[in-house]
C-alpha cells in the first residue's frame, strides 16, 4: 500500500450524496480506489450500487461531495468548469450505454467530432487519425453512413472509434454492452480488450453482466455505495479484488 | 476553428431538414417578417422620394425658411391644426435673399407667403341682371328681350320655390312681399317698364328680386402668394393649362386647374364627374347604394342647367333632349328625365352631356380672364378685399388628379400681402394723408382713455395691433357680394424689387444638389444666426405639413407592424428553440460530455438559428424584391386622390435598394441571435452527466 503508484485514476475517501427530497441519498461512501495505467478494469455490482455515479466522478463530469479524485495527475475537485471540460476531452473518452451518436453526422463526422473540438490537427491529420480507428472498429465500409443506418453493435463500435479517436488515458463505459445481445456484448468487449492489449489504453467499465466480467484484469465490486471488500482487510479496503491481475494498494 | 466552423453549420443544417416542421413554422415567420421589412421599406423609401420630387418641385423647394418666431409649424399643403397658422412673417426679404444667395450650393430662392381668401360664385340671377344691363346700355334689343326671357324663367323657379316654402316662414309679411316682387317681374307688361327705364328697373330687380334668391355660392381659395416671374423658372412641375402668365410686374392669380374641377365647376357636371369617377372604378348604380343616391340628388339639380341656358340654347338643348330621350315635355322634365341615368346609359348621356349641353352653359365660376374679389380675414381680424383678374389655370405635371397639390393657387407678393394685411406703400402714404387732413392722431392702449375723455382736442385713431394698415379701408371700390363686380383693380406694373422686397412669411430655397439638405439647413440656419435674422429653415417633409404627416404615419404603420411580427418571430423562435433544448439534451450532454465547451453549445444553437434566419430571410427578402420588381413593371396605382401626391403621379414606380435589403437580413439575423440567446444559454447549462443517464 505505502509503495503504491499514484495510478492514472485514484480515489481518496470519496464521498458522494445526493438530495432526494428531504432525504439525502448516500450514493458514494468513503470509497478508495487506484487504477493503474494500462489496466482492463470493470466496476461490477447490481443496479443502484453505485457504479454509474463512480463512472461520473471518474469521467469528470460529476463532482465528489468529500474526498479527492485524481485523474491523469489533476486533482478534478480544484478544476473550473472549463478545466474538466478540457480533461475530458483529452484524457478521456467515453463509450456510452446507448451510444449516444450525434445521429445528424456521418460514422466519420461523429469519430472526428472530439478533433474538432481539440483543434491544431490538419484535416489530413484528422482524416488519418480517423480513418485508423475506424479500420481498427472495423467499420471501414459503413464510414459514411448515418448512425441510424446502422445495429446496435455497430453504433457501439463507433462510439468506442469515437472514445479513441484523441487517443485519451482512460476510455470509460457505462455498460456497454447493456443494449446489446449476448454474441455482440462479447464481441464489443473483446475488441475493447485487443485495444488495451495493443494501445495500453486504460479501460474502466461498468457492468452486471457475469460474462463480460469475466473478460477483464480486474473486478472491482460495489454494493449500497461502497466497494465490496470494505473493512475487511487492508489490501481489501483499497477495494481491490484479484482477478487475474496483480494486487494494489 | 473554420474546421469546427464547418461541422457546426453542417449539424445546423442538418438538424434543420431533421426538425423540418419546426423549421417550416419559423422559417416561414422569418420569411414574412423579411418580406415586409424589404417590401414595407422599399415602398417607404419609393414613396418618400417620389413625394419628395412632387413637393420640392411643386412648392416648398429643398428646403423652406421662415421665421424662428413663428408659433405653429409651417405646413404649405395644411395641417390638420384647425384654424390659421402663425408661421410668423419675414419683415423684409430682400435681406434674406442675399444671404441665401450668398451661400454656395442654392441655385434659387423664391419668396412665399399664404393667404386664404373667399370669393363668391354669384347667383344666375346675378349674372342675368349683369347681362340685362349690359344688352339695355347698349342699346342692344333683340339681347334685351332674350336675357329679359331668361329671368322669367329663372324667376317662375324662383316663384315656385318662394310659395313652397311660404308655409315653414316665420316671416309671413316677408314672403308676402317676396311673391309680390316676383309677381311684378311675371305679369304681362312689365317687359315694357324695363324698357321704359331699364336703369331703375334694373336696380329695383337688384335690390327687391336678386336678394330673394339663395345665396351665390362662397368659395374658398388657399393662396400661395409667391414671385409669378420666377415661381415656373423654380418650380418645374408648374404646367399652365389655360390662359396666359401673369404679366411681368402686376397683380394676378393663377388658380389651380384641380380648383376649378372640384369646387368653381357646375354643381351638375361635378356630381357627373364624381360618378364617372365612381364607375371607372368598378363600382355599379345599381349595387351601390352611395352612388344611386348621388345619381338620384343630381337630377334634382337641373335648374342649375336650366337657369344657365339662354332662351335660344333652350330651346335647342329642348329639341335635342326630346329627340335623344324619345319623349316630349319640357326642358325642367327633359332635363330632369335626362339626368335620371342608370348603369345602361351613364356613359352615353355623361359623353353627350360634356357634348351638347356643357359649352351651352358657364361650366366654370370664376373662369379664366374674368377679375375676381379676393376676400380675406387679416391677422387682427379686419376684412381685406382684392380685386384680382384670373390670368390662367395652372397644374403640377404628374400630380393632375390630387386634391392636396391643387389645393394652393398662386397670387403675386402684392396681393398675397393686401391679403394678409400689409399696405403697399402708396396706401400707406394714402392712409397718412387721410389721417393729417383729419388731424387723427395715434393713441396707445395704455393712455387711451385719457386721449379719448381726457380733454384732448382732435379725432383719434385707435392703434389695436401692430400690423400696419390696421382700420384701413380696403371695402373702397370694392363691390361685395357679386363675383365680376366693376371694383377698382390695381394695374400698376411693379418692379421685381417692389414684388420682392417686402413682407413675405417664407422662402423656398433650391439647391444645386438635393442630397445637400441636412447639411445645408444647418449652414443656412448658422448664416442666418450671424446675420442676426430670426428665420428657421426646415426640410421638404417638415414644411409640407398635412402631407409630411402622411409619410411620418405610413412610417408609424410600417415600423409597427414590421415590431408586430418580429415580436411574434422573437417569442415563437424561442419558444421552439427553448422546446428543442430540452429534446436534445442528451446530445448536448453527450457533446459536454466528450469535451465540447459551453461557449461551442452556445454557438451551435446560434448559428442554427441564424442559418434558418439568412435562408428564410434571403428567400424573404428575393420575394420582396421580386415583389417590388414587379410593382415597378405594373405600377401601383393612385386608388385615393392623397396618393397620387404621395405617388408624384397616378401610379407609383417603386423600387427596392441594397439598403433595403441589408436592412430586412440585418433585422433578421439580430431577432434570431435575439431569439436564441435564452435558449442556447439554457443549452449550455445542460450538465454532461445527462449524457450518461440516457436510455435508447
Amino acid at each position: 500500500m505505502s509503495t503504491a503508484s499514484p495510478g492514472i485514476v485514484r480515489l481518496t475517501d470519496v464521498v458522494k450524496d445526493y438530495p432526494l427530497g428531504k432525504v439525502t441519498v448516500h450514493a458514494l461512501q468513503r470509497v478508495n480506489l487506484t487504477i493503474e495505467k494500462g489496466e482492463f478494469t470493470v466496476i461490477a455490482g447490481p443496479s443502484g450500487s453505485g457504479k454509474t455515479t463512480l463512472l461520473n466522478l471518474i469521467g469528470c463530469i460529476d463532482v465528489a461531495t468529500a474526498g479527492e479524485v485524481t485523474v491523469d495527475g489533476k486533482s478534478t475537485g480544484k478544476l473550473t468548469d472549463k478545466q474538466l471540460t478540457a480533461l475530458r476531452l483529452n484524457s478521456i473518452g467515453f463509450i456510452f450505454q446507448s451510444f449516444n451518436l450525434i445521429n445528424v453526422l456521418d460514422i466519420k463526422q461523429n469519430v472526428e467530432f472530439p478533433l474538432l473540438l481539440q483543434g491544431g490537427m490538419t484535416k489530413a491529420q484528422r482524416a488519418a487519425r480517423v480513418d485508423d480507428v475506424v479500420d481498427k472498429v472495423g467499420l471501414r465500409q459503413f464510414a459514411s453512413q448515418r448512425p441510424n443506418e446502422l445495429s446496435g453493435g455497430q453504433r457501439q463500435r463507433v462510439a468506442i472509434a469515437r472514445a479513441l479517436v484523441t487517443r485519451p488515458a482512460i476510455v470509460l463505459a457505462d455498460e456497454p454492452t447493456a443494449n446489446l445481445d449476448s454474441v455482440t456484448g462479447t464481441q464489443i468487449i473483446d475488441l475493447m480488450r485487443d485495444i488495451n492489449h495493443a494501445d495500453k489504453t486504460t479501460f474502466i467499465f461498468s457492468t452486471h453482466d457475469d460474462k463480460v466480467m469475466k473478460r477483464a484484469d480486474r473486478i472491482v465490486r460495489i454494493l449500497d455505495g461502497m466497494l465490496e471488500a470494505a473493512g475487511l482487510s487492508e489490501a481489501r479496503a483499497s477495494g481491490v479484488i484479484e482477478n487475474g491481475g496483480g494486487v494494489h494498494a | 476553428m473554420s474546421a469546427a466552423l464547418g461541422v457546426l453549420l453542417r449539424m445546423a443544417l442538418r438538424n434543420l431538414v431533421v426538425h423540418r416542421v419546426k423549421s417550416g413554422v419559423v422559417g416561414a415567420i422569418m420569411f414574412f417578417g423579411v418580406f415586409l421589412v424589404v417590401s414595407g421599406t422599399a415602398m417607404l423609401d419609393s414613396i418618400r422620394a417620389s413625394m419628395e420630387k412632387s413637393i420640392t418641385s411643386s412648392l416648398s423647394g429643398n428646403i423652406q425658411v421662415y421665421s424662428s418666431e413663428a408659433e405653429d409649424e409651417l405646413a404649405l399643403f395644411g395641417s390638420m391644426a384647425m384654424g390659421a397658422s402663425d408661421i410668423g412673417e419675414i419683415d423684409a426679404f430682400a435681406p434674406l435673399r442675399e444671404l441665401l444667395l450668398g451661400i454656395d450650393g442654392i441655385k434659387a430662392v423664391v419668396p412665399m407667403g399664404i393667404a386664404t381668401a373667399t370669393v363668391f360664385g354669384g347667383t344666375e340671377i346675378d349674372r342675368v341682371l349683369n347681362d340685362l344691363r349690359v344688352s339695355t346700355q347698349a342699346a342692344d334689343a333683340e339681347g334685351t328681350k332674350m336675357r329679359f326671357e331668361q329671368l322669367g324663367q329663372i324667376v317662375g323657379r324662383m316663384r315656385k320655390d318662394v310659395a313652397l316654402a311660404a308655409t315653414a316662414s316665420s316671416d309671413p309679411e316677408k314672403v308676402e312681399d317676396n311673391l309680390a316682387s316676383l309677381d311684378r317681374v311675371l305679369a304681362p307688361g312689365f317687359y315694357d317698364e324695363l324698357v321704359a327705364d331699364p336703369s331703375g328697373t334694373l336696380d329695383w330687380l337688384d335690390n327687391k328680386v336678386a336678394p330673394v334668391a339663395a345665396d351665390g355660392r362662397m368659395l374658398y381659395l388657399r393662396n400661395i402668394g409667391t414671385n409669378l416671374d420666377t415661381f415656373p423658372k423654380s418650380f418645374d412641375r408648374f404646367r399652365l393649362v389655360e390662359g396666359e402668365m401673369v404679366p411681368e410686374g402686376q397683380r394676378g392669380i393663377l388658380l389651380s386647374k384641380a380648383f376649378y374641377e372640384k369646387q368653381a365647376k357646375n354643381y351638375v357636371a361635378r356630381e357627373l364627374d364624381k360618378v364617372k369617377k365612381q364607375l371607372d372604378q368598378g363600382k355599379t348604380i345599381a349595387e351601390d347604394k352611395t352612388l344611386s343616391e348621388l345619381v338620384a340628388r343630381t337630377a334634382t339639380q337641373y335648374q342649375r342647367i336650366a337657369f344657365q341656358l339662354s332662351p335660344v340654347d333652350a330651346t335647342v338643348v329642348t329639341e335635342k333632349l326630346r329627340a335623344k330621350l324619345g319623349t316630349d315635355g319640357d326642358l325642367a322634365t327633359l332635363l330632369q328625365s335626362f339626368l335620371t341615368m342608370d348603369d345602361t346609359n351613364f356613359a352615353d348621356r355623361y359623353a353627350w352631356f360634356y357634348a351638347e349641353i356643357a359649352p351651352k352653359i358657364r361650366l366654370y365660376e370664376l373662369p379664366v380672364g374674368e377679375e375676381i374679389t379676393l376676400r380675406s380675414f387679416t391677422k387682427s381680424g379686419y376684412i381685406r378685399a382684392v380685386n384680382v383678374k384670373v390670368y390662367g389655370s395652372f397644374e403640377f405635371s404628374g400630380l393632375e388628379t390630387s386634391d392636396l397639390a391643387g389645393a394652393n393657387n398662386l397670387v403675386d407678393m402684392m396681393t398675397f400681402r393686401s391679403l394678409y394685411g400689409k399696405m403697399t406703400d402708396d396706401q400707406l402714404g394714402e392712409l397718412a394723408e387721410i389721417k393729417a387732413a383729419s388731424g387723427a392722431k395715434a393713441v396707445t392702449r395704455d393712455s387711451v382713455e385719457d386721449d379719448l375723455f381726457g380733454g384732448g382736442g382732435g379725432s383719434l385713431e385707435t392703434e389695436t395691433t401692430t400690423t400696419t394698415g390696421a382700420g384701413f379701408d380696403e371695402f373702397a371700390g370694392v363691390k361685395l357680394g357679386a363675383a365680376g363686380s366693376a371694383g377698382a383693380l390695381d394695374t400698376t406694373r411693379y418692379t421685381t424689387a417692389q414684388m420682392e422686397d417686402g413682407l413675405a412669411l417664407t422662402a423656398a430655397v433650391i439647391l444645386d444638389n438635393p442630397d445637400d439638405v441636412p447639411a445645408m439647413i444647418e449652414t443656412i440656419e448658422a448664416a442666418a444666426a450671424a446675420k442676426g435674422l430670426k428665420v428657421q429653415a426646415v426640410d421638404w417633409q417638415s414644411s409640407s405639413g398635412i402631407v409630411g404627416q402622411i409619410v411620418m404615419v405610413l412610417q408609424v404603420v410600417l415600423y409597427a407592424a414590421i415590431f408586430i411580427i418580429f415580436l411574434v418571430a422573437l417569442v415563437i423562435i424561442n419558444n421552439t428553440m427553448v422546446m428543442a433544448t430540452m429534446e436534445r439534451t442528451t446530445e448536448i450532454g453527450t457533446m459536454r460530455a466528450i469535451g465540447a465547451q459551453r461557449p461551442f453549445v452556445i454557438v451551435l444553437f446560434l448559428v442554427e438559428t441564424m442559418l434558418l434566419g439568412a435562408i428564410a430571410g434571403g428567400l424573404g427578402a428575393a420575394a420582396g424584391a421580386l415583389f417590388i420588381t414587379w410593382l415597378n413593371h405594373v405600377g401601383v396605382p393612385a386608388v385615393a386622390d392623397a396618393l397620387v401626391l404621395l405617388f408624384a403621379g397616378p401610379r407609383l414606380y417603386p423600387v427596392f435598394t441594397a439598403s433595403n435589403l441589408l436592412f430586412g437580413m440585418g433585422s433578421i439575423l439580430a431577432i434570431s441571435a435575439l431569439s436564441t440567446l435564452y435558449p442556447s444559454v439554457l443549452a449550455a447549462r445542460v450538465p454532461p452527466v445527462v449524457a450518461m443517464q440516457a436510455k435508447e
